[in-house]
């Protein structure tokens, strides 16, 4: 399909099979796929679905024919703004870059696992939604543009079905930027999707519900994009308080808000409610390696992640500041960031030139700081106690997009007896995401979880599947360490869907709770595999 | 002087405005926020590592492997591989086609340099360092228009065959390969006629002489010689620059990972950056038409309820 195609009047471009999708290892090579669920005819009415019939964004149809114009001015209007200075600053040479200099070679085709997972439809290559968006610039914003537009291969038309199937397409990559390390001449379509969701929303508004109203506006209105407020902060960490203490048996208090720490430690909020086992794995460590740290529970300061990191640089720069101003006012020596791939990058990357240098503050891995203390010998380990199988996740956004790929190999590798740690293929800097990333592990709107379980978590869900080929029988407990509070939801959802543990035995958790699991100090196991409970360890 | 030599300085000027201009552009294009991408070679961690594996790093004095970089890109220019390891079937034409450019180019270059010293008095039946010119004139060059033909021709066939290739290829493309094509084989068309090139080096003299063309050219050297005019003065419009993505991508991209370590230069761009006015119009950006800069609607958290504090 040529990405002119986009434009095309139909009621829906492109349909995903689950006869077309590339075959999972086994056991699930005869395994009976669930198609995507048709969205309903009333959402049929009411939300933008005419790209693959998947609605991510919810995205109303416009009532009017001029509403329709208003909006395609406004997507135009957008779309000059992202090529200027003054608007764009943060990203504009990369994106000119990039718009301009596709040699049509489809290299990133093959390294895209979305791509590849659907069954290679082409709506999904990285130079589709990127193809569409140089051929709308060349044609409707470079002068002379529509002169020979056809032979120059710019002929696309601007229409609201055009700039519809747009916005759910930027949702439809998860900005692992795979595509980007195959490039031969440097391409990033990867960064020319986030610049289309920037359009979308820092022009009309448009963005994944749970990102913007639900995610990142949350977290700048209560503290946290979880809906945490300041207020429950403190009685959530008493409850983790007490719960260390059922599962050590010693009481260990969490500072909270200590003036002049060395460490002002955030993690992604979503660890309190989905994993607490996760927050408190970290005060069990820090606490038995003497660490001199606090948490925050000031605005924004107990939640580390930052969504804008996905779509909107201003909603980023809000937050990534906030971080910023709350660590100072602490006064700590450095912010560590938890288990959570974009908040690293967030915060330690593309922050990092938000503010003239004397005002910034060193941010670190907590991956790198845990495999300190591993090496500094304060807490003892014992591998014994994790003999069983594992495999590492490695988040896109720590990895790839920040070079920190050996610090969680050198932990699992203390804290595991020899053999049982082993990689996925591909892995390190070359490893495929997990399909949650961009924001697709908390997207729920329509039926993009279906999408997410079919396409864009398959390839990971292939790679788990793969590293334990062999001990599939599930009375062999497995498991997969993801560091990294997005991919752990993905992966969570991913095994659930398929009930992996209950056919093979693969579960999954983060890396400090193996630590602690592996601790000598620990006297009760503190991995819970599904199933048990606190009584049956 | 003739009308094909000063057709030859206006393509060359074009070119050179051109080819300038888009440099300059993106060389001062603002410095944009860290979008690097791992491995980068000057870490020097052949898994990909970066100083973030380091405990605090910013209290380390940085060690940046310069030749790495090196050791990195002459291959990759020269031998396209990124392309052959993750794209073989394109390589196959694409190597032949880049390579014969390359040769071509430095047969250009050997075959002026023959022209300066033949402006001396030395040309290559009385001079061993003109005769070497010669010699590399040829042995770059003929070569050069062989696989330089080859390649074009490989990647027309390609791109029309292969369904993945001609969804996305447009008439420009295919008029840039032939046109390179036509290129190559009249160049080496020209060769079989003239096996010394010494008509070619005679044109190449005149051009740095500005004197008149003493040799006599064949129709198909004119033509050549046109074909080759017409593309100087067009390439620099073309996305066949991607050699200027490839320096700025990779070294001003996926490369800087420089830290912001307060470094004054650094400090007073971002300085100038956040003074910039904002106009996105989405309501909660709330910019005010551009009555706001980035320092303004980034420190403001339109959603904070004071209460909370």
């Amino acid at each position: 399909m040529r990405p002119e195609e986009i434009s095309k009047k139909t009621e829906q471009l492109v349909t995903i099979k689950t006869e077309d999708l590339a075959p999972l290892p086994f056991p699930y090579d005869t395994y009976e796929e669930t198609p995507i669920t048709p969205l309903k005819e009333e959402q049929k009415k009411k939300w933008e679905h005419s790209l693959d019939g998947v609605s991510a964004l919810t995205l109303p149809k416009p009532e009017t024919p001029e509403e329709e114009e208003r909006l395609v001015k406004a997507f135009l209007s957008g779309l000059e703004k992202l090529m200027t200075k003054e608007n764009n600053w943060t990203f504009l040479q990369p994106l000119m870059l990039s718009l301009e200099y596709c040699a049509k070679c489809q290299t990133c085709a093959d390294a895209c696992p979305a791509f590849e997972m659907s069954g290679r439809k082409d709506i999904y290559r990285p130079t589709f939604r990127a193809d569409v968006l140089r051929k709308i610039a060349k044609k409707y914003l470079s002068k002379g543009g529509k002169i020979f537009a056809g032979f120059r291969g710019h002929d696309i038309d601007l229409n609201w079905d055009t700039i519809a199937r747009l916005a759910e397409l930027a949702y439809r990559c998860t900005l692992c930027r795979r595509c980007a390390s195959v490039c031969p001449v440097g391409v990033d379509n990867g960064l020319i999707t986030h610049e289309l969701r920037k359009l979308f929303s820092q022009e009309m508004g448009i963005a994944g519900p749970e990102i913007h109203e639900k995610g990142s506006v949350k977290h700048l209105k209560f503290g946290s994009s979880t809906g945490m407020t300041t207020a429950a902060v403190a009685d959530i960490i008493e409850y983790l308080e007490d719960d260390i203490e059922e599962k050590t048996g010693k009481r260990i208090k969490i500072p909270l808000n200590k003036k002049g720490a060395e460490i002002l430690l955030i993690h992604n909020a979503g660890e309190f409610m989905a994993w607490p086992e996760n927050p408190m794995a970290f005060a069990i460590l820090f606490d038995a390696a003497g660490i001199d740290y606090t948490l925050s529970t000031d605005l924004v300061g107990y939640d580390a992640v930052n969504y804008g990191l996905w779509y909107d640089d201003v909603q980023f720069a809000r937050v990534a500041l906030k971080h910023i101003e709350i660590a100072r006012n602490l006064g700590v020596k450095k912010i560590v960031i938890g288990e959570c791939g974009h908040a690293h990058k967030a915060l330690s990357v593309i922050a990092d030139r938000l503010l003239p240098g004397a005002q910034m503050i060193p941010r670190e891995s907590s991956y790198t700081l845990l495999n300190d203390i591993v090496k500094s010998g304060k807490i003892k380990f014992d591998p014994s106690k994790n003999d069983f199988p594992v495999t590492l996740h490695d988040p896109c956004n720590a990895v790839r997009l920040m070079g920190i790929v050996k610090p969680q190999r050198e932990v699992l590798n203390a804290i595991f007896p020899p053999g049982r740690f082993r990689e996925m293929e591909p892995h390190g800097v070359e490893n495929y995401c997990c399909g949650g990333g961009s924001g697709f592990a908390i997207m729920s709107s329509g039926n993009f979880p279906d999408w997410k379980r079919l396409v864009s978590g398959r390839k990971k869900l292939a790679q788990i599947l793969n590293a334990f080929q062999g001990e599939m029988d599930p009375s062999i407990k497995k498991m997969v360490c993801a560091p990294c509070s997005n991919c752990k939801g993905q992966i969570r959802d991913m095994l659930e869907s398929y009930e992996v543990y209950e056919k093979t035995g693969i579960w999954y958790t983060g890396l400090v709770e193996l630590m602690v699991n592996a601790m000598v100090d620990q006297k009760k196991p503190y991995i819970e595999w599904p199933g048990e409970d606190d009584d049956d360890m | 002087m003739g009308f094909l030599q000063i057709l030859t300085y206006l393509s060359g000027l074009v070119f050179v405005i051109a080819f300038g201009a888009k440099l300059l552009k993106y060389a001062t294009m603002p410095m944009h926020v860290r979008w690097e991408l791992y491995p980068i070679p000057h870490e020097g961690k052949e898994w990909g590592g970066s100083f973030y594996e380091e405990i605090d790093h910013w209290k380390k004095v940085r060690h940046k492997d310069h030749m790495a970089q090196y050791r990195f890109m002459v291959p990759e220019i020269l031998f396209i591989r990124a392309l052959r390891e993750d794209n073989r079937p394109l390589w196959y034409w694409s190597f032949p086609f880049h390579m014969g450019l390359y040769l071509s180019i430095g047969g250009l270059v050997f075959l002026g340099f023959g022209a300066f010293v033949q402006i001396f008095g030395m040309v290559p039946e009385n001079s061993a360092l003109a005769s070497l010119f010669q010699s590399l004139t040829t042995v770059f060059a003929v070569p050069g228009y062989i696989l330089g033909t080859i390649g074009a021709l490989g990647l027309i066939v390609k791109r029309t065959t292969d369904s993945n290739l001609a969804d996305v290829t447009a008439g420009i493309d295919f008029m840039n390969l032939i046109w390179l094509g036509l290129l190559f084989v009249t160049g080496f068309i020209v060769w079989l006629q003239d096996p010394g090139f010494n008509v070619s080096r005679a044109y190449f003299q005149s051009l740095l002489t500005y004197g008149p063309m003493k040799e006599p050219m064949s129709a198909i050297h004119v033509v050549n010689l046109l074909i080759f005019i017409g593309f100087w003065a067009y390439f620099p419009f073309t996305p066949m620059t991607h050699m200027v993505s490839k320096y700025f991508m990779w070294d001003k991209v996926k490369w800087d990972d420089d830290p912001n370590r307060g470094d004054a230069g650094m400090d007073s761009k971002i300085k100038k950056y956040l003074a910039y006015p904002v106009t996105w119009a989405a309501v909660h950006i709330d910019s005010q038409g551009g009555k706001k800069t980035w320092a303004d609607i980034a420190t403001t958290n339109p959603w904070e309820n004071k209460d909370q504090k």
